[in-house]
């Protein structure tokens, strides 16, 4: 039994949102699956992109994954500065991770849909390179993590540098319309209606769904695991 | 009649998988890590 800030925790209730992140886990994957079917058998293929333009189906949802990650890591931080209660510490960690993941899946796919339609892998436009340096601010984030010893001093630091990607977030996000940019425009998260077909939508929409409720999962589930190994005295789960 | 949609079917796929494989592989090294602890 252990105490994070003014609660008492103990195995079996860390174990319990272990439980309890893994469902959720396992239904978002199913949601994810879903969405392969959905994109690849019910949405139509663009005209002049083919079929490479269904990878918007996995790239959009990953990098809205990443964002809202990153986001809540920024909030989370910023709280914790003011509050210093331990748990807001282990969730901006938790989220950080997952962040990374979907980044991962953001950054491999993009470049993926740039080869066939742009016709190169990667480009240093804004977007593009405000993306990748976000990417290594938290890459950076859990390496600060790792090389800090003592607890507050680790939270302290990490707090600062995951609020200066909370900062970057929204450049990302208007980055295409203050640059010029190879980048596509949003076609859903802008001042005007979405410009997409109904069936296209409806796939990003499903799409995003899943996608933010792995999060959900995946959070959780890295949230219990640190909680976890508060309790046997550790306070390091990776 | 309207032009054919490029032949670029290898690059849905690949990015497929790869999305695949790494949700797939967090979620295998969170199941790990949460029975490890």
């Amino acid at each position: 039994m252990t105490g994070t800030g003014s609660a008492v925790i103990t195995p079996e209730a860390a174990r319990a949102v272990i439980r309890r992140g893994l469902a959720i886990s396992a239904v978002a994957l199913l949601g994810v699956a879903a969405v392969y079917v959905l994109a690849l058998g019910f949405t139509p293929t663009e005209a002049r992109q083919g079929l490479a333009q269904k990878i918007f189906y996995l790239h959009v949802p990953a990098a809205w994954g990443a964002m809202l990650a990153f986001s809540l890591v920024g909030i989370v931080s910023a709280l914790y500065l003011w509050l210093h209660d331990p748990r807001l510490d282990l969730f901006a960690e938790s989220s950080a991770e997952v962040g990374l993941a979907f980044s991962a899946v953001m950054l491999t796919t993009g470049p993926i849909w740039a080869k066939p339609i742009w016709g190169t892998w990667w480009t240093w436009d804004a977007r593009l390179t405000l993306t990748l340096f976000l990417f290594f601010l938290f890459v950076g984030y859990r390496a600060l993590r790792a090389a800090v010893g003592d607890r507050a001093e680790r939270a302290r630091y990490s707090a600062v540098v995951g609020i200066m990607g909370l900062l970057l977030v929204p450049f990302v996000h208007v980055s295409v319309y203050l640059f010029r940019t190879l980048h596509p425009q949003p076609v859903v998260l802008k001042p005007s209606a979405p410009s997409l077909p109904w069936e296209m939508l409806r796939t990003l929409l499903v799409s995003t769904a899943a996608f933010t409720l792995l999060y959900v999962g995946f959070v959780t589930t890295r949230y219990g695991i640190g909680l976890l190994a508060e309790t046997k005295g550790g306070d390091d789960a990776a | 009649m309207p032009p054919e949609p490029p032949r670029n079917a290898p690059y849905m796929i690949a990015a497929y998988l790869v999305t695949a494989i790494i949700l797939l592989a967090y979620a295998w090294s969170l199941w790990r890590r949460s029975r490890a602890e």
